[in-house]
């Protein structure tokens, strides 16, 4: 099971709307730096099927300006 | 935090989540994520929380105060403070048991007889207005004086000004800052024309490397202190200890490096020596921005009453400064200073390396300084030379030791030369204060009378009859104690303190006034990096105690200037700081409205189009540039910085055979300055419960002294004994001692020096000649 | 001709190399003899002060450390294996280099850094003082369960988790001497700190920033009132 983390970088005053965006998909937990227009993203999915439907939802978000990826790891299916 | 193996899923989320805030902290310098800490904080149940900047230093760390029924029972740091990101002090967290003493002024007490007796606030404030009023018919408005603090909160020290400058009519306004802010103040002014610095705290997250100079910011700082030892661990910054005493933060810097007294000021030339001998100046930056120019020297040390001095600057051209420097080579000034010549080659590489970011950190080791405006000057040189000035991570930074020495002292001006906006000599300034306060200009005069040592000398020799002390304890912090404590004592002298506690101060007061202290009342504080914070009302004042606000509002409408004050009850601070806001309209130090100050934690000055000011002069960051060049210095009027020529001159009072010891003092991690509240907080107390001298492990072998022994010190002055310390907090130098001025029960100010530095007036703390014996 | 006088300046040079070289030996044998004073290299050191600092170096990586819940030791097992409040651990293993391994090539090479040690499935706990490696001076093995005669010694309270602050959520003091254990993070941080004293938060190194000493178990020190009463 994938989880990845990310740095999401709004569209100019867009962090709010970002937020909201995000924070309505099950699998993304956020963390937005408070003086900054960036937020931290970890996406947790059980399979890659499920990642591949994830990266379609948040390839739709607007608000979005880029999205880079820091970590991923993959978990072995027990626990 | 911790994660635990059993449950890998969330500790796989941990690392991704730190992985990327690394990653996010290496992108944006300075980034906070507030929620993460908060996480981690036990919320503590049922607490009400609110946010107030810190009671105690000059840092200004956002607090939370929890309350419970009506009480002040826990503090954590406030994680969305830029200042602290959620850390505080061992004083921060014990900030609120300084409420709660056993012994907490509750009543007005006047003196009749020699006893104390209680009465009522009413009959105080009658008392000390119509006792006012007596003195100046009796012998002139300027025998009336108050003695603030950089402890007054913002509304404290602006209506303190207006009643004594704008409707008494007396310059007499001092504040304890002058004991130690005030070098930093003409520092400023003489190498910019603007008071505090340009940058700000975020330079931390930027520099390179770090130089403390004569600092113990491990003690005195620990919450900034421990932003650079974050760095360090973050991306292995550079530290280094610049000092004349090995402390905590020697031990925790990169490197220490020792000189001897006094001598900072040929150090500091000799990295300017380096600097222009090693092509390392920045020569487009000095041609465009700066000007040279030198003063008087050989300017004595202001240790007779009545003595004046003013500079007489003179410009000078590079070649000129270039010959002046010539005494100066790291061979030269290693003579005076004992550093190595590597050691001051090394220091000068530090600010030559074109690719290194500098912070130069100081606070009292700089200030009190029989040369201290020199010094300040030396240290601005070599950020202009080598133009790291005015932009993130390249900062020369002044720190301050008390919550609003800046709010209150520097940016209301409670000086006597001062005005809110600009100087008593200037007409126009003072015309522009005079419409402010709604009185005529003819009532603030022209001319400044007493800067704080000559005021209690003033005092001693009569000139003033009649003063008033709130939020200080002038009788332990004084040098040369002696003399002003028996001159304040003496017959037909009027001494009003307004405190929380008893203290040698209230000692000699006529009326004392209990105070509101802190989160009991509502105010502003401004800290070190032009940082203005709010907080409001959390707790009751204990028995009849009032506000220091409050008691002068009460007092001048007493005296009949019903119409300056104005103020309702309810609603004073806030038409306190309105009124005040318009003395600072202007791009070069617009102050943020009161909501935005409630609803953050403060705002930096100037506050312009809805935002703080990070880097002032540079016209990347402060929309006050107008010079269309990158830089901008507008507090001089050609737009640029000055490049001092300041010498090396000895201190006032150096070691000789019959006293062959430094004597310097200073302060401890756990007690804030004279330690009327901090002894009061039992958790300090006993991790500190007496002063004590500091001595070289070898002079102490010599001199047969163990630790704890009793030790005799003996200046000029007079005597004093204290138990020894050898290797414990922190170890001097060989032939110097080392004693913290917390404990008004060993009052090593008694014996202290009182020279100051000609242009700041401040005294020099550090140093003087003693006499050591063991008893 | 020239070959001849090209060897003859070789050996002519060789031979005054030879005299010089002699000649300086010789002086250099007529020298007295004489120890160097070594030199203190330089300030001053405070060992109480620059000791905490010492495993900052590591703060980050024991940060991200994970805790692995089954092998961490309690506070009780850490008193346990002392006599009293600040006494040498004593050695509650076998010796795994015998009665003759001394420091680094023993001891310290698991007690230096720590780590996990399969043979006695627990982790080593980090020694405060590394640089003292004549371990055994101080901390010896648990050779006998059973005691020679039984003692009177009275072993005295240990200080206890979670009652060393003065306000909730305040930083603890700290309840013990400090002396040789001047390091905070060698015993407060890693896997092999017992579980209640762990810090937190590794990664804010200057400790006494917030955390002082609480000196009543050694001094009675009143609570601070002034001498002078005001209404005398």
């Amino acid at each position: 099971m994938p989880i990845k983390s990310y740095l999401a970088h709004p569209h100019e005053d867009k962090k709010e709307d970002l937020i909201e965006a995000l924070s309505t998909i099950e699998q993304c937990e956020i963390m937005a730096a408070q003086n900054k227009d960036v937020l931290i993203l970890i996406t947790e999915t059980e399979n890659k099927a499920e990642e591949a439907i994830l990266k379609e939802k948040l390839d739709a978000i607007k608000s979005l300006k880029l999205l880079a990826m820091v970590s991923g790891f993959n978990t072995p299916q027990n626990n | 935090m911790y994660t635990s193996m059993t449950n890998r899923r969330k500790f796989i989320k941990k690392m991704a989540m730190l992985s990327a805030m690394t990653a996010a902290a290496a992108m944006f310098p300075g980034i906070l994520f507030a929620d993460e800490q908060e996480r981690g904080i036990p919320d503590g149940s049922n607490l009400d929380w609110k946010k107030a900047p810190c009671r105690f230093c000059g840092v200004g760390c956002g607090v939370l105060i929890g309350t419970e029924n009506g009480k002040a029972v826990a503090v954590k740091g406030d994680p969305k403070s830029p200042v602290n990101k959620g850390l505080c002090c061992v004083k921060g967290y014990h900030s609120i048991i300084a409420l709660y003493g056993k012994d907490r002024l509750t009543k007005p007490l006047i003196k009749k007889n020699g006893q104390y007796v209680e009465t009522s606030m009413k009959e105080a404030l009658d008392l000390i207005a119509s006792k006012m009023k007596e003195t100046i018919k009796e012998y002139g408005k300027d025998a009336v004086s108050i003695y603030g603090s950089g402890q007054w909160t913002i509304p404290d020290g602006y209506v303190a000004s207006k009643l004594f400058k704008g409707c008494i009519g007396t310059n007499n306004v001092e504040a304890n800052a002058r004991l130690c802010m005030a070098t930093a103040v003409t520092g400023f002014l003489t190498s910019f024309g603007l008071d505090e610095p340009m940058g700000c705290y975020e330079d931390i997250d930027y520099a390179d490397t770090f130089v403390l100079w004569g600092n113990n910011m491990a003690e005195m700082h620990p919450v900034l202190f421990s932003r650079l030892l974050d760095q360090r661990l973050k991306k292995g910054v550079k530290i280094i200890d610049f000092a004349t005493r090995t402390t905590r933060t020697s031990m925790a810097a990169d490197r220490s490096i020792l000189f001897k007294p006094q001598t900072d000021l040929a150090v500091a030339n000799a990295i300017c020596y380096e600097i222009v001998h090693n092509g390392w100046m920045n020569r487009s930056f000095v041609e465009e921005h700066c000007n040279f120019s030198k003063g008087l020297t050989d300017m004595g040390y202001g240790l007779e009453d009545g003595y004046k001095f003013t500079d007489k600057p003179e410009k000078i051209n590079f070649e000129d400064y270039k010959t002046f420097l010539e005494d100066y080579t790291p061979e030269k000034a290693s003579k005076i200073s004992g550093v190595t010549v590597k050691d001051i080659k090394y220091l000068a590489a530090q600010f030559g390396d074109p690719n290194k970011k500098v912070m130069s950190l100081w606070c009292m080791g700089m200030n009190q300084h029989s040369r201290g405006t020199w010094m300040n000057n030396l240290v601005y040189n070599i950020h202009l030379l080598t133009g790291k000035i005015s932009e993130p991570g390249n900062s020369p930074f002044s720190l301050t030791g008390q919550p609003s020495a800046c709010g209150t002292v520097r940016e209301v001006g409670t000086l006597t030369h001062k005005l809110p906006h600009g100087v008593v000599t200037n007409k126009e300034h003072r015309e522009f204060a005079a419409k402010i306060w709604d009185v005529p200009v003819e009532n603030i005069p022209s001319k400044p009378t007493y800067h704080t040592v000559e005021m209690f000398r003033a005092l001693d020799r009569g000139d003033i009859r009649f003063m008033w002390i709130q939020v200080t304890n002038p009788m332990v912090s004084m040098p040369k104690l002696k003399r002003y404590r028996d001159g304040a004592k003496k017959e037909g002298r009027f001494i009003v303190v307004s405190d929380i506690y008893p203290t040698p101060t209230t000692d000699i007061a006529d009326v004392i006034l209990p105070s509101a202290m802190w989160i009991e009342r509502e105010g502003m504080y401004g800290n070190s990096e032009r940082r203005t914070q709010y907080f409001e009302q959390m707790l009751e004042p204990p028995g009849e105690a009032m506000s220091d606000t409050m008691q002068l509002i009460e007092v001048a409408k007493r005296m009949g200037y019903e119409k300056q004050f104005y103020y309702k009850e309810e609603t004073h601070i806030e038409e306190v700081y309105n009124e005040y806001r318009k003395h600072h309209v202007g791009k070069k130090h617009n102050m943020a409205p009161l909501e935005v100050l409630k609803s953050q934690p403060g705002a930096l000055w100037p506050y312009v189009d809805g935002k703080s000011t990070k880097w002032r002069f540079n016209s990347k960051y402060d929309p006050a540039c107008s010079n269309g060049k990158d830089f901008h210095f507008y507090g001089k009027p050609d737009g640029k910085a000055i490049i001092w020529q300041r010498p090396y001159e000895p201190a006032a009072e150096e070691p000789d055979a019959e006293y062959p010891f430094w004597l310097g003092t200073g302060r401890v991690v756990e007690h804030w300055h004279t330690g009327s509240m901090t002894r009061r907080i039992p958790v300090l107390h006993k991790a500190m419960p007496h002063g004590y001298v500091e001595l070289h492990p070898e002079d102490a072998k010599r001199m047969q002294i163990r630790n704890g022994d009793s030790v005799k010190l003996t200046t000029r002055r007079g005597e004093i004994i204290l138990p020894a310390s050898v290797d414990q907090r922190g170890i001097p130098a060989p032939m110097q001692v080392f004693v913290p001025f917390f404990d008004e029960n060993m009052l090593i100010n008694d014996i202290t020096l009182d020279s100051f530095c000609p242009i700041s007036k401040e005294p020099d703390y550090k140093k003087c000649a003693v006499k050591v014996e063991k008893v | 001709m020239k070959k001849r006088l090209g060897i003859i300046l070789l050996f002519t040079l060789l031979f005054i190399g030879f005299i010089v070289n002699w000649g300086y030996s010789y002086k250099k044998g007529l020298e007295e003899a004489y120890i160097p004073i070594k030199k203190e290299s330089s300030g001053p050191v405070i060992y109480s002060e620059k000791k905490v600092f010492e495993r900052s170096q590591f703060a980050l990586e024991y940060l991200n450390m994970p805790v692995d819940e089954a092998h961490q030791r309690s506070l009780n097992s850490y008193y346990d294996n002392r006599a009293y409040p600040g006494a040498p651990p004593s050695i509650p293993h076998f010796l795994l280099e015998g009665e003759r391994g001394m420091g680094g090539k023993a001891c310290l090479q698991c007690h230096q850094n720590g780590g996990f040690v399969e043979k006695f499935n627990a982790y080593a706990p980090v020694t405060p003082h590394p640089e003292m490696i004549n371990c055994k001076q101080c901390h010896v093995a648990q050779n006998s369960s059973s005691n020679f005669r039984e003692t009177t010694f009275y072993k005295s309270i240990t200080a206890s988790v979670g009652s060393n602050s003065a306000l909730p959520g305040s930083p603890p003091m700290i309840p013990h001497q400090i002396q040789m254990r001047e390091n905070c993070l060698s015993c407060h941080a890693g896997p092999a700190a017992p579980k209640e004293i762990r810090v937190t938060h590794p990664e804010r190194v200057n400790c006494l920033q917030c955390h002082v000493a609480d000196t009543r178990d050694f001094v009675e020190i009143q609570t601070f009132v002034r001498t002078k009463s005001l209404k005398k």
